[in-house]
């Protein structure tokens, strides 16, 4: 059987997709100051619920935390905040194009390297404060977003000595981690580590069916949901769940001597848990329709799963979703099209999904890959791996316009790829500190921090 | 349900040596020297014992064109061999020497792969890792073949120290991988008639050093310098016992397994037997304490109920679980123990367990004479006698109790008896007690 994308893609699909969830066995970080308060079974919604901010501060008096540890608390108290900010993560998986997403109008060169599938410049559509770029044709609904200043758009993004492998670089956007390390959680999941609470399941919500690994969190409990009208347990031949749950449940619950049992009691009852508080949306029967019409492939049916997970208010925090298909080694011009077509319409439908249901203050969209392709098109009508791609953040509060700089095509890096001139980890950082409110530092241990302007006040 | 000391010594062992007990094994091995001899010496016989696997419409599998054929074709020896411990260490050292099809793309060469695994499985380990330079599936893996004298590429011998011989910066350095790279050169591979060979021409024939020795070194004498570093002996026990315990390897047996590791140049059975016989494999015995790799999980309930693999599904449902033979995550192999766990995981293996007992029960099939304790009886046989703690035990009793309470009418004996036992199977097979071992 003939899979899509190249071997190296294949290898990394098959490695991502093997990855653990919650992954409970990796030894604790010490949270500083929050250790004392951990062993007296940390913040839970629960007890916030019950016992409210006196209960946060008395345990963190007794507990003798540092400064930090008492804001991180309220921030964590913030996780269950209905009205908490909240990150989409969208990937491109393969390597997404930037040369044809945002094609670069002014570079005598781009007609040279893209002699065999450069974008036609009077097909572009315009981007009335940079006439430098034209947009691909097919993203129209990107450029209403863009128009309406709601895009920051980075070209040339990346690392330093960008490996062209999708494994590795893959593997750096997910940890928030460049160079070798074995880390296994990924940045979005020690955010949630850090500014989560011990028990809602759907504070971290993987729109997919196995758990994107970029959710992978050391101590708080994420979800991999892809629908939430069929996130359920069955037996067949067993009428009711009802009939089993309670057991289940029950189960669950128990208190275990050994580590490895009680681990598994817990994600157990995260995904009774999970499959509980999603029950409203499972019983509905029909969702109301959304004010724009979604795309029904590729990213439309997805982000309107999870518009309406935000919707019902489950505090969720963070979000990750994925649409296949950018790794474009050959026939180009078709494939990317379509994909274009699909990411802009998508972001369209969200965007007014989000006004609809008065979450667009709320939400910001990180749209990203692992790495840009080679300006230099290939026999096959397509494109090979290479360096400096294209990262947009989308929302009300994004700061739109163009928000780092293009190298331009005059002049390559050694391996004739386009020159790196952001570093991600600086958008990541940004994200942190200005849109979640932690300190960058927790999550990204090494690597530049600097932030960039992306995020305008409330 | 509960058991001896020793029949809990018992079936931690053929947990940890193989892939749990069949119900005859409960009866033939009745002491836990005799189960230990029976793993070592399983005596003459077929080497596959139950049903040939099939597809779910009874075809043969073809695991050379079928998608998922290959993985299921895995699954089915781990269900079958009679040499449980030495299919058990198969799995394991495809975890060690980990290698993916979906780098490799050919799945006889796989097939070449894991033979030579099985082979040595409980052999000298020199002789696996000198196997392992020249399997091609590997060499395609890590990129040995096309290395020449002119760029050496690094993959295999950086793979080759960090996680196959000696442990991430354990006793090499960067120029040990260099140099062992040069030696490595010359493997070639025609894409187009998919052969093999050696070139002379493209090997660096030159002088290399080597873990503080010199000489014309060829890809055979990287395994023999790693293989004589004082830190191969340590690393390999110790990572050994993590497949066989979640707990640290005491200091006293590491040292006696790397005595006897080196004494006997590389023997891995004597290592593996003194492991297996340890008390300390048997620590915290009154409650397992290691979460089944999903093969384990899969081909144990397959076991257990004395099933054969009847449906290539496994392929797909073994890629929810995160574990599917011939397709490790990558090159430092799989997860282990509670790294296995996700809500996605979760739902993938409860619903696993719907493929054992969908179809076992109909309608109106058990009389509403039937007790709660007879039911659970039933189900426990069902489901071959697995652990369970106390609670899980209580809970059990307790919904065998309350869950045909006061439905006497016709139509709630025909559909309540059966769906009692239905949900008995299924928690004994796939709840959370079900799940470690």
């Amino acid at each position: 059987m003939r899979r899509p994308g190249c071997d190296d893609w294949r290898h990394t699909q098959h490695a991502l997709e093997r990855q653990g969830g919650r992954t409970v066995a990796i030894p604790r970080e010490a949270l500083d100051g929050l250790a004392e308060f951990e062993r007296q079974g940390g913040l839970s919604r629960r007890n916030v619920l019950a016992g409210g901010v006196g209960l946060v501060l008395g345990v963190a008096g007794a507990g003798r935390l540092t400064t930090r540890g008492v804001l991180e608390a309220a921030v964590a108290e913030a996780a269950d905040n209905p009205n908490g900010t909240i990150l989409v993560s969208i990937y491109l998986d393969g390597g997404n194009d930037g040369l044809n997403t945002l094609v670069p109008l002014a570079e005598p060169r781009y007609r040279e390297l893209r002699g065999r599938i450069g974008i036609a410049p009077e097909t572009t559509l315009a981007l009335p404060d940079a006439p430098q770029f034209g947009w691909h044709p097919s993203l129209g609904g990107l450029k209403e977003l863009y128009d309406a200043g709601k895009v920051a758009v980075l070209p040339s993004i990346d690392y330093a000595n960008p490996d062209q492998s999708h494994f590795t670089s893959n593997g750096y956007w997910r940890t928030g981690i460049v160079g070798d390390s074995n880390e296994r959680t990924g940045w979005l999941g020690r955010t949630l580590d850090a500014i989560g609470s011990r028990s809602n399941p759907l504070q971290g919500i993987s729109v997919s069916y196995g758990l994107d690994p970029i959710l992978n969190s050391a101590k708080v409990p994420v979800a991999a949901v892809y629908d939430p009208s069929n996130f359920d347990f069955w037996i067949p031949d067993v009428w009711d769940s009802k009939a089993f749950l309670p057991s289940y449940r029950r189960i669950a619950q128990a208190a275990a001597k050994h580590g490895a049992l009680g681990d598994v009691r817990r994600v157990y009852g995260d995904a009774i848990e999970a499959r509980d508080l999603l029950q409203p949306l499972a019983k509905e029967k029909e969702p109301p329709p959304p004010p724009v019409a979604y795309p029904e492939d590729g990213l439309g049916e997805p982000l309107r799963n999870l518009g309406r997970m935000l919707g019902a208010g489950f505090g969720t925090r963070i979000a990750a979703l994925s649409s296949g298909g950018y790794d474009t080694h050959e026939g180009q011009p078709d494939a990317h099209a379509k994909l274009l077509q699909n990411l802009g319409d998508s972001l369209k439908a969200w965007q007014a999904d989000l006004d609809a249901r008065q979450l667009s203050d709320r939400v910001l969209t990180l749209v990203w890959s692992e790495f840009g392709r080679r300006p230099e098109d290939n026999d096959s009508q397509g494109t090979d791996h290479g360096a400096g791609g294209l990262l947009l953040l989308v929302g009300n509060r994004a700061n739109g316009g163009i928000r780092s700089e293009f190298p331009g095509l005059g002049q390559l890096d050694d391996d004739e790829n386009l020159r790196v001139t952001t570093d991600f980890r600086s958008v990541y950082a940004t994200i942190l500190e200005d849109w979640i409110g932690v300190e960058a530092a927790r999550i990204l241990p090494n690597g530049p921090r600097g932030k960039l302007p992306l995020v305008r006040a409330a | 349900m509960r058991r001896t000391a020793e029949q809990a010594r018992i079936e931690r062992l053929l947990w940890r040596g193989g892939f749990g007990p069949r119900p005859k094994d409960r009866q033939r091995l009745r002491s836990h020297a005799a189960a230990l001899d029976h793993l070592f010496a399983p005596g003459k016989g077929p080497s596959l014992v139950g049903p040939e696997p099939t597809t779910k419409d009874g075809g043969r599998l073809d695991p050379f064109n079928e998608y998922g054929h290959d993985s299921v074709w895995w699954l089915d020896r781990s269900v079958r061999a009679r040499d449980q411990l030495r299919e058990r260490m198969t799995l394991n050292w495809h975890d060690h020497w980990a290698c993916s099809n979906s780098k490799v793309n050919d799945p006889r060469l796989m097939f070449a792969y894991y033979k030579v695994l099985r082979e040595h499985s409980l052999g000298n380990f020199r002789d696996l890792a000198r196997a392992m330079v020249r399997s091609n599936a590997m060499q395609i893996f890590l990129d040995l073949v096309g290395s020449t004298d002119e760029s050496p590429n690094e993959n295999f011998a950086r793979e080759f120290f960090e996680l196959f011989t000696l442990g991430a910066g354990n006793g090499y350095t960067e120029r040990d991988i260099r140099e062992s790279a040069r030696a490595l050169t010359g493997f070639t591979y025609d894409y187009d008639s998919k052969s093999f060979g050696f070139d002379q021409k493209r090997h660096d024939g030159g002088v290399k050093r080597i873990l503080g020795a010199q000489g014309r070194f060829d890809a055979l004498d990287v395994v023999d310098r790693a293989l004589a570093n004082k830190h191969h002996a340590p690393y390999l026990c110790e990572k050994l016992w993590g497949y066989l315990s979640p707990r640290p390897i005491p200091p006293r047996l590491l040292k006696r397994t790397v005595d006897a590791y080196r004494s006997s140049k590389f023997e891995l059975k004597p290592v593996i037997r003194l492991m297996l016989s340890d008390p300390a494999l048997y620590a915290g015995i009154d409650e397992p304490d290691m979460v089944k790799s999903p093969v384990v999980y899969v081909a144990g309930m397959l076991r257990q109920t004395g099933a054969g693999v009847r449906t290539t599904d496994w392929a797909w449902m073994l890629d929810g679980m995160g574990q599917v033979p011939f397709y490790p995550p990558n090159v430092s192999g799989w997860p282990s123990n509670s790294e296995w766990l996700s809500t996605g995981a979760v739902q993938a293996r409860f619903s696993a367990a719907n493929r054992m007992i969908e179809k076992t029960i109909e309608d109106g099939s058990i009389s509403s004479k039937q007790s709660a304790d007879e039911a659970l009886a039933d189900a426990i046989r069902f489901a071959g006698r697995p652990w369970t703690s106390r609670r899980t035990e209580k809970t059990l009793h307790g919904y065998a109790r309350a869950s045909v309470a006061g439905r006497n009418e016709d139509y709630e004996v025909k559909h309540y008896w059966p769906e009692r036992q239905r949900v008995l199977r299924h928690i004994l097979l796939a709840g959370p007690d079900a799940q470690v071992c």
